[in-house]
């Protein structure tokens, strides 16, 4: 198989590193990203349609990574991209916001079984921030409720202690619990009787460099019993798996209501907006926040995530997508035995997540995925990867091969 | 945003713990020494809270090791001179210059400690605080540097496990020892247990975990001295990662306040 090339991604980075701290900061970035090794993969794309993305060298890869999550129905999808661009004609950015953004909220809160009201941002972190500003007004209280793992966004209020720009005012509220610990959770609630404006929580763990964690039978439940007892408002952060678990929202799928619910990521297919839904009783605090952005309101996204959600809700495509992302576990699974390595896929196939359970150092995991990368799969090592429409049993095929092929590579290296 | 005991564990372990290197490094340490045998035990007081650092500094020959002791070890007691602070300000103050420490025991050879101990020691700062025409030396510039490493990697320790911020870092490792390396020229293993930190006296034993590699001993001085960023450095190739990435990321922001510890 021929491997990939990256001259031209190394000279922009060059360029980029002049200009640009880091060069390329945050999650697509080589170092968070954790492209190990860095020589592996492409730093810059040049365009990117359906399943696929090119790199600035012309290499083509299946992207499991979509984006992180927005490209759902496939990059460049005609029906979203027309009501974005018939939309883009009569305005996007305008003093007056356009009334997509009413049908917006009426499709949302028609589509989200926990929703009575959406209100709109730009990313994930706008959507969770607002959500912690919503509960502490609402409630009068200061302290939230963590799951061990989580990720919420990037604000001062998301982050540890020990991230550099953050004080300890910054986190001081912040209450860090064990996922599924249900005796962790009675006594947080117990040692912080009347204190606890929220928790927050992500549909099921889907933290990095450990193996993707579901609910425990009843565990959701109890959350949102206790949470109902001690006055203290749920908040599910759907902003990574919205959508690929179920249409009217993950806690639907999981079986239970959260009280605010963040949307991003899937929600237009790569346009730019967030959304925070919730129920009827936290509508009013919700208005009373300052809270909004240059960009907030712009007609554009609203039009583009009308079309992704009516295109979702078409293809049935929470279904859709876990059959795809099943067939491809299944088949890397298979191929990893070949090759006498025990290859771990969990959380929902959709967003699946993959560990090499014959590896504690995740050294041999790196070596594969790089060889992945290499041969023109993009997958990532420690980070759940996406499934989208687009994606075809072609495609399915072809990554299983090279998956193969790199367990094979790595098989004589190490043999 | 530090705090003297933490600053004090620095001072004992990491910065007179370097004097073994020094003497394996540069023969004048050893003229300095001559064939003296000698021990100092040195115990700081944490408060009355905290405990505090402790450790022995053995001399034989011209050359030197260093060994941590729990904190009021009686060890300590053992040594031919013994040094007690009975704050970290005071154990600091020894270290800046400004307190001159007066031996609990071995008063008689207090002048090994004015004599070839201070010698010793303004060596050692000539290569933490070098001067930028000592460092055109190459020969200076590596001994500087593969000290200034060993001083950091275990400063790393010493603020995992004393340091409150560094141990919120600490506390998200993982067990496992992770090797930092500069090229093929240096190497320490920081080992993890129960999200405790130790220096490994010897990295080619352990099993390591993770590995944060800088490029050549260059790129290891350009990141100590803050002129190159270790996320950017990642990008293009001069640091390069791999293993258990939760280790090595902790670690790196246990790096970061080094920097304020040292400053």
């Amino acid at each position: 198989m021929k491997l990939n090339d990256y001259t031209k991604s190394r000279e922009a980075f060059a360029r980029a590193k002049r200009v640009i701290p880091s060069g390329i900061y945050g999650h697509q970035g080589p170092a968070e990203g954790c492209f190990i090794p860095t020589d592996a993969f492409p730093y810059f794309s040049l365009r990117a349609q359906g399943s696929y993305f090119w790199d600035a060298d012309g290499n083509r890869f299946i992207d499991y990574m979509c984006a992180y999550g927005p490209n759902i129905l496939g990059y460049n999808d005609p029906d979203v991209d027309e009501a974005a661009r018939k939309q883009r004609e009569l305005g996007d950015c305008i003093t007056a916001p356009s009334e997509r953004m009413i049908e917006f909220a009426e499709l949302l809160v028609d589509t989200v079984a926990s929703a009575d009201w959406a209100f709109f941002a730009k990313n994930g972190n706008d959507a969770t921030t607002g959500a912690i500003l919503c509960a502490r007004a609402y409630t009068h209280r200061k302290k939230i409720v963590f799951f061990r793992g989580y990720y919420h966004g990037v604000s001062p209020w998301t982050q540890k202690v020990d991230y550099p720009g953050i004080i300890e005012e910054d986190v001081c509220n912040n209450i860090c619990i064990p996922w599924n610990d249900v005796n962790a959770l009675h006594t947080v609630f117990e040692e912080n009787k009347g204190q606890i404006a929220a928790i927050i929580g992500q549909p099921y763990l889907h933290g990095n460099f450990a193996d993707n964690e579901l609910p425990a039978p009843g565990f959701w439940q109890e959350v949102r019993r206790l949470c109902t007892e001690n006055d203290t408002v749920l908040i599910v952060d759907d902003v990574r798996a919205g959508f690929r678990l179920d249409l009217a929202g993950s806690d639907h799928y999981f079986g239970f209501e959260a009280d605010l619910i963040c949307f991003c990521k899937a929600l237009a297919n790569g346009y730019n907006v967030s959304a925070l839904c919730g129920k009827e009783f936290l509508k009013n605090t919700m208005s009373s926040l300052s809270y909004t952005g240059s960009y907030w309101l712009s007609a554009v996204p609203f039009a583009a995530g009308i079309a992704c959600i009516e295109k979702m809700k078409r293809l049935d495509l929470a279904c859709v997508l876990q059959e795809k992302g099943q067939r491809l576990c299944d088949g890397l699974v298979f191929a990893a035995g070949k090759y006498g390595f025990d290859l771990r896929v969990s959380g929902i196939p959709s967003l699946f997540y993959l560990r090499r359970a014959d590896d504690p150092t995740l050294m041999l995991h790196q070596e594969w995925i790089s060889e992945c990368v290499r041969r023109g799969v993009y997958f990532t090592n420690h980070h759940n990867h996406f499934i989208n429409a687009a994606l075809s049993d072609e495609d399915i095929r072809e990554t299983i091969e090279v998956a193969e092929e790199a367990f094979r590579v790595v098989r004589e290296r190490h043999s | 945003m530090t705090d003297t005991r933490t600053l004090s564990y620095i001072n004992l372990h990491a910065i007179l713990g370097s004097l073994p290197m020094l003497c394996a490094l540069d023969s004048r340490a050893g003229e300095i020494l001559g064939k003296k045998r000698m021990t100092v035990g040195i115990s700081v007081s944490g408060g009355s809270a905290a405990p505090g650092a402790a450790g022995i500094l053995s001399f034989e020959n011209g050359r030197c090791t260093y060994t941590e002791c729990a904190p009021g070890s009686p060890d300590v007691g053992d040594a031919k001179i013994v040094l007690t602070f009975p704050t970290p300000e005071k154990f600091n103050g020894m270290i800046d210059g400004t307190v001159t420490p007066i031996p609990k025991k071995g008063l008689l050879r207090a002048g090994f400690l004015t004599g070839p101990f201070t010698r010793l020691t303004d060596l050692l700062t000539a290569y933490l605080r070098p001067k930028d025409e000592d460092l055109a030396d190459p020969a200076f510039f590596r001994i500087s540097t593969m000290l200034m490493f060993h001083v950091i990697a275990r400063s790393v320790c010493c603020i995992g496990n004393e340091d409150a911020v560094g141990r919120a870092s600490a506390s998200y490792i993982p067990d496992g020892a992770v090797l930092l390396a500069a090229g093929n020229e240096i190497s320490f293993a920081v080992r993890a247990e129960n999200h405790r930190l130790s220096l490994s006296p010897d990295p080619t034993e352990e099993t390591i975990t993770a590995e944060m590699r800088f490029a050549d001993l260059l790129t290891a001085r350009a990141l100590f001295d803050g002129k190159i960023n270790s996320v950017a450095s990642v990008g293009d190739g001069l640091i390069s990662i791999r293993g258990m990435i939760p280790q090595v990321d902790n670690i790196n922001r246990i790096l970061d306040r080094v920097a304020l510890y040292l400053a």
